[in-house]
């Protein structure tokens, strides 16, 4: 897929996202938006998946740690074929296979449970050892958001892959500054995010998280025995004019109204 | 003096045997090579035992990583560094997804953490653990039961969660029935106590009280069938534990007891530093305290 349609492929996620929360009633479309184009190079760029065979031992992996962006995730699956997208209104219902958080035995594709904030990079971690383990030349990715690295164990799992020197395991922090409460400045006291994970011992690369060729030439990138962090300059609600930067859309549902905004402007990108 | 026989030297030979046979099975470790005396296996498996620190949560999550990919890791840590620090990743990242990952949790008890003190005494395990759904929670007697139960945890699809002692610990017996003298008491127990419970029950036959000792090694599920007919027929039953009173082996039997139970344990309070003898004696958990509630 070249950079045009990867682009494209971000926006459509988009376009999913609200169709999924509009639809259902409920979920965090702000910071799934955020994450929207770099999921969109992980599915349709780099991972090597088979929609057909979701538990595939050689499979690539994908962790999305910051669980309740699950929208943009259960939207690449849909697009990827893992499953019918008819089943997108019954996100966060009952006997739904889209849960409200990613569940590893429910939704084909979900490589690891996830949703409560600061667990996924260890995990990931996990997976990445196996694959050394193994000799297996699985890739291991894994999605944090930038409050969550207020969680210490992020930091375990950080030193824990640099020891390993896990070159197969790669981070993107989805770098959107903001967290639920407000700003990870003000709230999470978060800073430095690069040379943190660079002190860590980790090879760190910074990205404009919408910038389809960036993110592709960093997920690329040539290793070196170190694991990969990138982290990806973000806009939360990206994508949608009346839910960029502004954090009241971290949680909530589009009316009527605001569903036909976000699909006419979506709409109109992916066909740009 | 009761024979002492280590339940982690029991362990690490347990799963020595088990890695020799089975290349998925790993150790997942929270700088637990030393604690759970595994230095030879690390010599001989450098490379499936996993390191994580002193980081319990990592530890947990890494283990889930590794299952999700196939393999069998058993993690080792204290009791209490496992069951409360990382009880989170234990419910949410193994028992939720339901993934193949045993835990081992070493000083668990206020015996087993003795001198230490309550930060190294773990007497709430036995209650979170059982709280937790798809968990099976096992306690061993002693060294050889805990021998047996790394080979259960290994049989047993799914998480299992089994608390293991000092390295200290007496020697008790593995069977099921440790003492069958009559049912004019029923005492029902797990780890090191049930030392205690044989003691006491050899001392009542001395008073022509016939007491029955029965090793409750799998606290949940627990075995209701075989346990329902002796809880129902013993003229007075008791329950004792290196464990609060509260969520361990007692509060189980209770579930399924429709009758009065005796627990011992602790009293819902935090204990002390001291020997395990000293402890056992001031808490009421030795054989003079299972006699006196015998006789009561």
């Amino acid at each position: 897929m070249d950079m045009r349609e990867l682009s494209r492929m971000g926006d459509k996620i988009r376009r999913d996202v609200v169709e999924m929360i509009y639809r259902s009633g409920d979920g965090h479309p702000a910071p799934s938006l955020s994450a929207a184009d770099v999921i969109a190079c992980l599915y349709f760029g780099v991972m090597n998946v088979d929609p057909q065979n979701p538990l595939w031992e050689d499979r690539d992996r994908f962790v999305l740690s910051k669980g309740h962006a699950c929208p943009a995730l259960y939207a690449a699956l849909g697009l990827k074929g893992f499953y019918s997208r008819d089943v997108y209104p019954t996100l966060r219902c009952l006997n739904s296979i889209l849960q409200g958080h990613p569940d590893m035995k429910k939704t084909p594709g979900v490589d690891l449970t996830s949703g409560s904030l600061g667990n996924g990079l260890a995990g990931a971690t996990g997976m990445a050892i196996a694959a050394k383990r193994l000799n297996k030349s699985y890739k291991t990715y894994v999605m944090t958001g930038d409050g969550e690295l207020g969680e210490g164990l992020n930091w375990e799992a950080a030193q824990t892959a640099a020891k390993y020197k896990l070159d197969n395991l790669t981070l993107i922090v989805d770098n959107n500054t903001m967290q639920s409460g407000g700003g990870i400045e003000e709230v999470g006291g978060i800073t430095n995010i690069p040379g943190k994970f660079a002190a860590f011992g980790w090879k760190v690369l910074e990205v404009d998280g919408h910038n389809v060729p960036e993110i592709m030439a960093a997920l690329t990138c040539e290793r070196d025995g170190r694991p990969v962090c990138i982290v990806a300059h973000t806009v939360k609600g990206k994508g949608i004019s009346y839910m960029e930067h502004n954090n009241a859309w971290h949680k909530g549902t589009p009316n009527d109204e605001q569903y036909e905004i976000a699909v006419r402007e979506l709409e109109a990108r992916i066909h740009e | 003096m009761s024979e002492i026989k280590s339940t982690r030297i029991a362990f690490v030979e347990a799963l020595t045997e088990l890695m020799e046979k089975d290349e998925r099975v790993y150790m997942v470790s929270a700088d637990s090579v030393a604690v759970f005396r595994a230095q030879g296996l690390m010599k001989k498996y450098p490379d499936r035992i996993i390191e994580a620190g002193i980081a319990e949560g990592s530890a947990v999550m890494i283990a889930a990583g590794l299952a999700s990919a196939g393999l069998k890791p058993f993690v080792c840590a204290y009791a209490g560094f496992l069951t409360m620090r990382a009880c989170e990743q234990m419910r949410t990242f193994v028992g939720y997804p339901g993934l193949d990952v045993k835990f081992f949790g070493a000083n668990a008890g206020m015996c087993s953490g003795e001198r230490e003190g309550v930060t190294h005494q773990f007497f709430e395990d036995l209650g979170i653990m059982r709280a937790i759904p798809g968990y099976t929670v096992l306690a061993p007697a002693d060294a050889d039961d805990t021998g047996n139960m790394v080979r259960r945890a290994y049989e047993t699809k799914g998480p299992v969660y089994c608390r293991i002692g000092s390295g200290r610990d007496p020697v008790v017996g593995t069977d099921e029935i440790l003492r069958a003298y009559g049912e004019d008491v029923l005492i029902l127990g797990c780890g090191a106590p049930l030392y205690d419970a044989c003691l006491a029950a050899d001392s009542l036959k001395d008073k022509d009280m016939g007491a029955t000792v029965v090793n409750c090694n799998v606290i949940k599920p627990l075995n209701c069938e075989k346990l329902i007919p002796m809880i129902e027929k013993a003229k007075k039953v008791i329950v004792v534990e290196d464990h609060n009173i509260y969520g361990g082996l007692g509060s189980a039997i209770c579930e399924i007891a429709a009758r009065p139970v005796i627990r011992l344990g602790l009293k819902d309070i935090y204990p002390e530093s001291g020997t395990a003898n000293e402890l056992k004696h001031k808490y009421e958990i030795d054989a003079p305290a299972i006699i006196a509630a015998a006789m009561r």
